[in-house]
């Protein structure tokens, strides 16, 4: 066991030192601050065009329509749009306009037929309406839709705006029934912040998963490749040399996740992006400390888990360029714990995340998914904790016992067959 | 006195095929051991079966009288025939790596390390990655890998491989002078003339079986002397008339005849003596080159 902290730091240390790991780094740390920085930026630059997007709208035959419209744009705050007014539908003019860029489109309007409300005609020189855009007069239509067929009937002021006001859904859980009572509405808020933290770990389990475990078995294989194996096979133990390895590959990880959390922690704290974090209403404070800590739990023992197969595979190939096609079914294996709960994000009650968190493969994300997310009891996490850790345990051994046998084998690839053969013939 | 490693009756199969066929031999404290056969004939086998690698299917191994244990590890040092060390890292990183794996302490592996780069005359390559060197400095430095823990058994396949003139030389040094700080060695090559300069004794394998094994001096004796060296100032006549000669070759300075009975020697100096004068003559041994040749090659028919 003295040994394994040798091999720890030897790992570690020289694998920080390499170029691929400094570069990998510092471009993830570059894409984490843009991706950050994005909705400050966005910010910035429509910003920047003052007034925002101008649009032509013809009053021609429908002008109280366009007067609600306009008059319900400019309420809204932080308005986009600004109308430039045409009182008839001067085609010239429009053309003129948009071709020196005046105003990027305009709205007209149909003839109405009864009580319809007239057909909204939008046209630009680009082909289609822009989401943005849509997103902005949708509404102001809807509103003056409303208010054109409701014109005249005996509805008050209240009524209207009661019908236009959206359907406004309140989830409560039963489990969580006294803690909704206590305070209404912060049993959604504390879930927001508690689904951020569970679709992060799983993000992270997945990525780290990836990284490190593609990087041990390149090194396993790199160390077969370069015949440096031969030595150390006969200094230490090959279980103490894997686990020295997966010890140390995982500090890396943990390492690479340190410097990614302080880089956003850092950039979080600009002032600048207080405000758009302030946006998504997360509030740190409501976090779940045991979905946390679960997640970790799951998070390291999970990547044992595939970490001793990734040592193993490695163990098996002889040159690094054979090494791709060999990890493919760990890869695939990694793919559908992730899409496995990436797609059940929203429904972390279903069957088959129940009977995915009791795999020990999936179960890591799943689990935590359906404790995070949904309504897994401590004892059912208790119960995948116990079946994952067996299957560390059986994977480790079996995993030995591939490296201590691959590590000797050089040539082409062996199949399932020749390995057990070998087995047998070391007397492993 | 119990002896540093002992091999009885060692077998080894992979599958239907016998790597190694009952293998004994015995190496004594300070005494290099050869281990000599062609290709495939089972001798990194057996290396690896006394490194502990895999484990014989019949016979035992005994260092110092104990059978194999994982504290064993710390006193064997091994330079595999294919040897490698990491590419990208520095030599000091890696070899004080090697030798802490091996139980050594950080500051004793840094002191053995600088005390074999001074040996080599190399003390400058402590900071260098091991792609910057040559290949024969490569090797010096996996030579170094193997013994900077000082081991008690040091096992060396193919140690020469691959190295000029001059750092054979140095590297046969070193080996002897390990050899008398009593550092058992088992040594494996192709190459005879290391073979007679640095063991006493050998064991020929031949397609996993042992086909020669004991005292160089010995197994020498068991061979015919077949060769004369005839070095004379003038010519020498009716050579070919004796009785057991079998052939001349006219050499720059004199005769090489081939006899086929060791009396006849006698008889060619006699001649030699009555014709000139002579500056040299010699009844050569065989070579180990020419054992190894006739027993292996004679088992390859």
């Amino acid at each position: 066991m003295n040994k394994l902290l040798p091999i720890i730091s030897f790992t570690f240390a020289n694998k920080v030192k390499t170029k691929s790991f400094v570069v990998t780094t510092v471009i993830f740390a570059i894409l984490l601050s843009i991706g950050i920085h994005v909705p400050y930026l966005i910010q910035l630059f429509s910003g920047n065009e003052g007034t925002g997007t101008q649009i032509g709208l013809v009053y021609g035959n429908q002008p109280e329509i366009a007067e609600s419209i306009e008059a319900f744009v400019d309420q809204q705050p932080g308005a986009k749009i600004t109308f430039v007014r045409y009182e008839q539908a001067n085609e010239q003019a429009l053309v003129n306009d948009l071709e020196n860029g005046t105003i990027q489109g305009y709205l007209e309007f149909g003839e109405a037929v009864g009580l319809q409300f007239p057909k909204v005609i939008y046209t630009s020189k680009k082909d289609s309406l822009d989401w943005t855009l849509q997103s902005a007069l949708q509404p102001a239509l809807e509103n003056a839709k409303m208010q054109y067929v409701t014109k005249g009937s005996a509805l008050t002021e209240e009524q209207i705006a009661a019908i236009s006001a959206p359907v406004v859904i309140e989830e409560l859980k039963t489990d969580q029934a006294g803690a909704g009572a206590a305070g209404p509405g912060s049993s959604t808020k504390t879930a927001i912040i508690n689904y951020v933290i569970v679709y992060a770990l799983i993000i992270l389990f997945f990525m780290t998963n990836m990284m490190t475990g593609n990087m041990i078995a390149a090194e396993v294989t790199s160390e077969k490749s370069s015949r440096i194996m031969e030595i150390l096979i006969t200094s230490v133990s090959p279980l103490a040399q894997m686990f020295g390895k997966i010890l140390g590959m995982f500090l890396i990880g943990l390492l690479q996740i340190i410097i990614f959390i302080a880089v956003v922690a850092a950039n979080l704290a600009l002032p600048y992006n207080q405000a758009s974090l302030a946006e998504f209403e997360l509030d740190l404070s409501q976090m779940d400390l045991s979905i946390l800590i679960i997640g970790l739990i799951f998070y390291i023992l999970g990547y044992f888990l595939y970490a001793t197969l990734y040592a193993a595979v490695g163990s098996i190939v002889s040159r690094t360029e054979d090494l791709g096609q060999a990890v493919m079914p760990i890869t695939m294996l990694s793919l559908a714990a992730f899409y496995v709960a990436m797609f059940s994000l929203s429904s972390p009650n279903s069957l088959l995340l129940k009977v995915c968190s009791y795999i020990p493969f999936v179960s890591p994300v799943t689990i935590l998914l359906r404790y995070g997310a949904g309504d897994a009891a401590l004892l059912e996490v208790g119960l995948s904790l116990l079946i994952l850790i067996a299957a560390i345990v059986f994977f480790s051994w079996l995993a030995a016992k591939i490296y201590r046998t691959g590590v000797l084998l050089y040539g082409k690839r062996p199949t399932l067959k020749e390995l057990r053969k070998a087995m047998k013939a070391y007397k492993i | 006195m119990v002896k540093p490693l002992v091999l009885e009756q060692v077998t080894k199969q992979f599958g239907d095929k016998t790597a190694v066929n009952g293998i004994s031999l015995q190496v004594e404290e300070g005494e290099i051991y050869g281990l000599l056969g062609g290709n495939g004939a089972g001798k990194t086998t057996t290396m690896r079966m006394v490194l502990g690698l895999i484990y014989p299917d019949d016979g035992r191994i005994l260092y110092h009288g104990q059978g194999y244990s994982s504290e064993l590890q710390q006193k064997m040092g091994y330079l595999p025939e294919e040897r490698g060390l990491y590419p990208k890292i520095k030599v000091s990183d890696q070899i004080i790596y090697l030798a802490r794996l091996k139980g050594m302490s950080a500051q004793e592996a840094d002191k053995s390390l600088r005390y074999w780069l001074e040996r080599f005359e190399v003390p400058d390559y402590y900071n260098k990655k091991i792609e910057e060197l040559s290949k024969g400095n490569q090797q010096k430095m996996g030579f170094i890998a193997a013994v900077v823990h000082k081991p008690k058994i040091l096992i060396l396949d193919e140690a020469f491989s691959g190295l000029d003139p001059v750092n054979v030389e140095l590297l046969k040094a070193t080996v002897k002078e390990l050899r008398d700080e009593g550092t058992s060695i088992l040594f494996s090559t192709h190459r005879m003339e290391h073979v007679e300069e640095l063991c006493s004794n050998i064991t020929i394998l031949q397609r996993s079986n042992t086909v020669l094994q004991g005292n160089i001096q010995d197994i020498k004796k068991r061979y015919p002397r077949e060769e004369v060296l005839l070095h004379t100032t003038g010519e020498v006549t009716g050579l070919e008339a004796i009785p057991g000669v079998e052939r001349i070759d006219r050499r720059e300075r004199g005769y090489s005849i081939r006899i086929s009975e060791v009396s006849a020697a006698q008889h060619i100096l006699r001649r030699a003596m009555e014709d000139s004068v002579v500056e040299h003559f010699e009844i050569k041994e065989p070579t180990l080159n020419q054992i190894f040749i006739k027993e292996v090659g004679e088992s390859h028919e």
